[in-house]
């Protein structure tokens, strides 16, 4: 549904992004994982025709994106990071206004608003002010005004952000939902949880780039099929690199003056691997061992934590 | 999709009305400033009404008597109203507002003045009026000017006529000088009637200008069987203010342009199929049901509040109509423009002052300086637009053209909006 080829876009001397590819099927969620500033935004806005690239190309349901905007708009739906609704109307009023813009006719527009409003749980709210919703209910009316035309390729740009986890479980859960009828869904987060939890396929993006792309247990992969072991010790001055065969046998993630994080090389029995840990020739303090996380990934590629 | 678009914003306006209510109270305002300033004189046909005025006679003699039955008779009597009060009467009636000024004539004038001594008339202006004194003090030096020309010309025989006003002459002698000042008279009177220089009304020919209008106030520029109505100041201002306060009631209007840039509802319509150009022509339609309210209050109240009548509703209606969408398209592209709401309402507010101030909307064209006037002016819209309706009071414009033009010109604006939005969103600026 979507391929999004070698994009970029600089402001200045600045990349915001900088020769990123992937694509999204039908009935699929690829998400694009990376820290504020990272570039997915940017990227959301080129996707959607709101940037044109400086170089690069999109493609939506086969065609190019240049070539037929807005056949290709037709296409989609957006829901922007920032709430985009009229705060004077009613939840109802806006989801009318943004299908009638979207083309539908008034009837047909009210029909599909009582369906989301359904969708949403907001039709008991439905003719309230949106000025008086809670967060979370914004942030549902802001989801659901992006879908009134039903389009294939729906784009969210960090729909969750700034609310509470019950609210934000609410809307995955819908977006779960839409996933099963078959809609082509462009996800962008730093929630590590949500990408983990909700999505098939994961971009992850830092300074612009696409960095490493795939399911989540194939980006697991990158730090071998084991474990991630976390060292405590008081290491002072000693380091991985005087320790005799360690960087063979594991690959540092992130190393402090108390904390060493580490994950195996190939495929190695856990408990081998806990014991050669044990045996360094530090004072130890503690040794724990996890499967590795997105975060471990992101470590792992960029050198620092995702919420750094 | 344009119905969408207004009533969206329609009902928007209406959801939270306390703006939108304080621009359209702005020209009420300013209707009902003026109201009190010249006071609600809606039974005379010049605007202005009668002057009410105090003459304060500390002189008691024959001349001031003169200058006291001057003042109310003939002409002077449909636009004069004189009391003749003692001072402390006179002054407690200005404070109370009653009055317009105080004329004084002090004591000794009279004789004073046939010495050939230098005498004052005094005038106490009210200071809460602005016009009507103002009037007055115009008319007391044509009056002074007056005196002084019989001063110079009639110098000898003051002696004479001083002992006549004083009782002093014989019957004889008062006859004679009557009779002398007759004969004096009929030898000027080549040079006084008709006067050295003297204008002719020409019906349809000259257009009326700021300063001519009140002079020509009592001819007859229209048909005979359908007189043309007399200058009315307040219609005067009131185009003028319109002019003015139409921009930038648009101006507020359309900020709501920059609000949705804001709010990302723009960006979100961006996102969906549509061309930008409904967008911002959805706005300034909306903008022009706004200004048309504002149109309506300014014009129709301030003919309710001055009681006067346009005399040609429709078409002054048209040529505002299209006033108001020229209005809007200038101050959608100065929005397109400008980066953000504050910036853009400073630059709309000094646009509109300037635009207002050189098209002759605050000021009479005629007063401007002659390089604008000739130069600047005639290109502006505003001026199309103030100097279509005052011409309109005559029944005797052509307003399509100017309409047409304006209309034009709004159409115009509104796509080049558009496109700097569009270049702007291409820019990625919010």
């Amino acid at each position: 549904m979507l391929k999004v080829s070698a994009i970029a876009k600089a402001y200045g001397a600045v990349r915001a992004v900088d020769g990123v590819s992937f694509h999204v099927s039908e009935g699929e969620i690829y998400g694009l994982l990376g820290p504020n500033g990272a570039g997915k935004t940017t990227t959301i806005s080129m996707v959607c025709g709101l940037l044109r690239p400086d170089t690069g190309e999109i493609f939506v349901n086969g065609k190019p994106f240049s070539a037929s905007p807005d056949e290709a708009k037709r296409l989609m739906g957006v829901t922007p990071q920032d709430l985009a609704l009229y705060e004077e109307l009613t939840g109802r009023e806006n989801l009318e206004f943004w299908g009638r813009i979207a083309g539908l006719q008034p009837a047909g527009a009210r029909t599909r608003a009582g369906e989301l409003l359904e969708a949403l749980s907001l039709t008991d709210r439905a003719k309230d002010p949106v000025k008086t919703y809670s967060g979370g209910m914004k942030r549902r009316i802001n989801l659901g005004c992006a879908l009134v035309h039903r389009p294939k390729l729906v784009l969210l740009d960090e729909p969750t952000v700034g609310i509470d986890p019950q609210a934000r479980a609410s809307i995955l859960e819908f977006i779960v939902g839409l996933r099963a009828t078959g809609t082509a869904i462009l996800y962008t987060t730093h929630y590590l949880e949500e990408a983990e939890a909700l999505c098939q396929r994961i971009g992850i993006i830092d300074h612009g780039k696409l960095l490493a792309e795939g399911t989540l247990s194939q980006l697991q992969e990158r730090l071998g099929k084991g474990h991630v072991f976390t060292v405590e010790a008081d290491f002072g001055a000693s380091s991985p690199a005087q320790w005799e065969g360690f960087a063979e046998r594991f690959l540092v993630l992130q190393k402090s003056e108390k904390q060493l994080v580490v994950a195996a090389v190939g495929k190695r029995d856990p408990s081998d691997c806990l014991k050669e840990l044990l045996a360094l020739p530090v004072r130890l303090e503690n040794v724990s061992l996890k499967r590795p996380s997105l975060n471990d990934v992101f470590l792992h590629l960029t050198g620092r934590q995702l919420r750094e | 999709m344009l119905r969408a678009l207004i009533a969206k914003d329609l009902r928007r306006a209406c959801r939270n009305p306390l703006p939108w209510l304080l621009n359209l109270a702005l020209p009420l305002i300013i209707t009902a400033v003026i109201g009190i300033v010249f006071g609600r004189q809606g039974d005379s046909e010049s605007g202005l009404g009668r002057i009410r005025f105090a003459v304060v006679d500390d002189d008691k003699s024959v001349l001031a008597d003169f200058l006291r039955g001057a003042a109310n008779q003939g002409k002077a009597g449909q636009y004069l109203e004189p009391v003749f009060l003692e001072r402390a009467a006179a002054d407690q009636q200005l404070k109370a507002d009653k009055l317009s000024a105080i004329l004084v004539i002090p004591a000794g004038f009279a004789s004073n003045y046939l010495t050939g001594e230098k005498v004052q008339l005094e005038l106490i202006k009210n200071p809460a009026e602005q016009i009507h004194p103002a009037v007055l003090e115009e008319l007391l030096e044509v009056v002074a000017g007056a005196l002084n020309a019989i001063s110079r010309n009639f110098n000898s025989e003051f002696p004479a006529w001083r002992k006549v006003i004083e009782g002093n002459g014989d019957y004889h002698e008062a006859a004679r000088l009557i009779e002398q000042t007759g004969n004096r008279l009929q030898a000027a009177r080549q040079y006084l009637f008709p006067p050295l220089v003297s204008y002719t009304d020409q019906p349809g020919d000259a257009k009326p200008s700021a300063a001519s209008e009140p002079k020509s106030a009592g001819s007859n520029r229209g048909s005979e069987k359908n007189p043309a109505p007399k200058f009315n100041l307040f219609a005067y201002m009131l185009v003028g203010m319109a002019g003015m306060f139409l921009l930038m009631l648009s101006s507020q209007a359309l900020m709501d342009l920059h609000r949705e840039l804001a709010m990302r509802t723009f960006e979100r319509y961006h996102t969906l199929h549509n061309k930008l150009l409904p967008f911002v022509a959805g706005k300034a339609l909306f903008t022009v049901v706004i200004v048309s309210i504002g149109a309506t209050i300014l014009l129709g109240g301030g003919q309710w509040l001055f009681r006067f009548r346009w005399p040609r509703p429709l078409e002054l209606g048209v040529l505002t109509l299209a006033y108001g969408c020229f209005a809007t398209g200038l101050m959608a592209v100065t929005v397109a423009i400008m980066p953000d709401e504050r910036r853009a309402s400073a630059l709309n507010n000094v646009l509109s002052m300037i635009v207002s101030m050189a098209g002759g909307c605050m000021f009479p064209p005629e007063q401007l300086p002659s390089a604008m006037r000739e130069h600047l002016s005639p290109l502006l819209p505003t001026y199309w637009f103030a100097t279509t309706a005052r011409e309109l009071w005559w029944s005797e414009a052509s307003w399509q053209i100017p309409a047409a033009k304006l209309a034009a010109l709004a159409m115009l604006c509104v796509a080049l909006a558009a496109f700097l939005f569009k270049r702007r969103f291409e820019k990625g600026t919010r």
